[in-house]
């Protein structure tokens, strides 16, 4: 377990400068083509909720069933939190801090 | 043709045009560093030693792909599936090094290999304001003034982050989730923005029910991304 820790940092590290460096060593003064910029521009915005969405609506039982999630989900609210702050531009870790804090006063109540 | 030391402004030598970069980025400080903090303490409740949190943090030096990685880690992901997820993660990075490289054209490539590991979106999107093509001496003053407010943050991190006994009583478990959703609100600028947005977290809702892993979050966000650039007007970009 410890070793493969580092093993993900060192792969981690090796994709992420195969992301800088090429493009910033290669294209002196060439311009990308605009449906590739566009393509990169999207990325981040499809990646960041499939990452979210799932850790906020999908859980599962030990045996790897889904669990049915209801209303009274905790993350559930926060996620509701953080989609109203941030659309309304406040602050990001203003945004986050309430969205945790939601979430940890539902679950003592609850 | 136009190459960035043919331009008329820089009459003023390298260092100060550091310095200009370094001022400009002060104002990025609390921020960046608290965003390492909160990323050192996190990793760190999730059961990362503070060594492998900082070799993470100068290493990759890539805030939100940490934050994907470290849940990951923590829940026993297969280490391919987490290289791959980051990788996607970061190939933001392709954007900015190709707005960057006219800039820095003249400089030798051992400078650029440096360099490119200290590309950042603060730091892009600060000396992107300032001038395009970007001034690479300013770029390398804001690297450093955000590379340093990050790694110091992580390390106040993750000193704090084990005094934290039961993360999820607080939340915190929360957290990672809450950072990725409002990365999302900050870039949402039209509506079919907001439609990809939505289209790949249903997606990803959907594949993961099916497939066990992580293996949602680049299956969602590359058929999506690949989607909406296919169908979307490229000028927009």
């Amino acid at each position: 377990m410890r070793g493969q820790v580092w093993l993900v940092i060192v792969g981690m590290a090796i994709v992420t400068y195969l992301t800088r460096a090429p493009l910033l060593l290669v294209l002196a003064r060439r311009p990308l083509p605009p449906r590739l910029r566009l393509w990169l521009r999207m990325i981040p915005l499809a990646v960041l909720p499939a990452l979210a969405l799932p850790l906020v609506l999908v859980a599962r039982h030990p045996d790897g069933t889904p669990v049915a999630l209801g209303l009274g989900h905790p993350p559930l609210w926060g996620a509701i939190v953080v989609v109203g702050l941030a659309s309304l531009r406040v602050n990001f870790l203003v945004t986050v801090a309430a969205a945790v804090a939601t979430v940890a006063v539902l679950r003592a109540l609850g | 043709m136009e190459r960035a030391a043919d331009r008329p402004s820089p009459a003023r030598s390298a260092p100060s045009r550091v310095c200009d970069g370094i001022v400009a980025s002060l104002a990025l400080v609390p921020s960046v560093f608290v965003y390492g903090t909160v990323f050192g303490g996190l990793a760190v409740g999730a059961g990362l030693r503070s060594i492998e949190v900082l070799g993470m943090s100068l290493l990759v030096f890539a805030g939100a792909s940490q934050f994907v990685a470290v849940p990951m880690i923590a829940a026993g992901t297969s280490p391919l599936a987490i290289v791959l997820t980051t990788y996607v993660v970061n190939m933001r990075h392709y954007l900015m090094a190709a707005t960057l490289a006219p800039a820095f054209s003249t400089f030798p490539r051992a400078w650029l290999a440096l360099v490119a590991h200290g590309i950042n979106d603060e730091s892009f999107a600060v000396a992107v304001a300032r001038q395009n093509p970007p001034d690479p001496w300013f770029f390398i003053g804001s690297v450093v003034v955000v590379g340093g407010s990050f790694v110091g943050g992580v390390v106040v991190g993750t000193a704090l982050g084990g005094l934290v006994a039961d993360p999820a009583r607080w939340g915190l478990d929360f957290a990672f989730p809450a950072v990725f959703l409002a990365l999302v609100g900050a870039q949402l600028r039209s509506r079919a923005d907001k439609l990809v947005a939505l289209a790949s977290g249903t997606l990803a809702v959907i594949v993961a029910l099916v497939l066990p892993g992580n293996w949602h979050i680049v299956i969602a966000g590359v058929i999506v991304s690949a989607v909406a650039a296919l169908v979307l007007d490229a000028e927009r970009a």
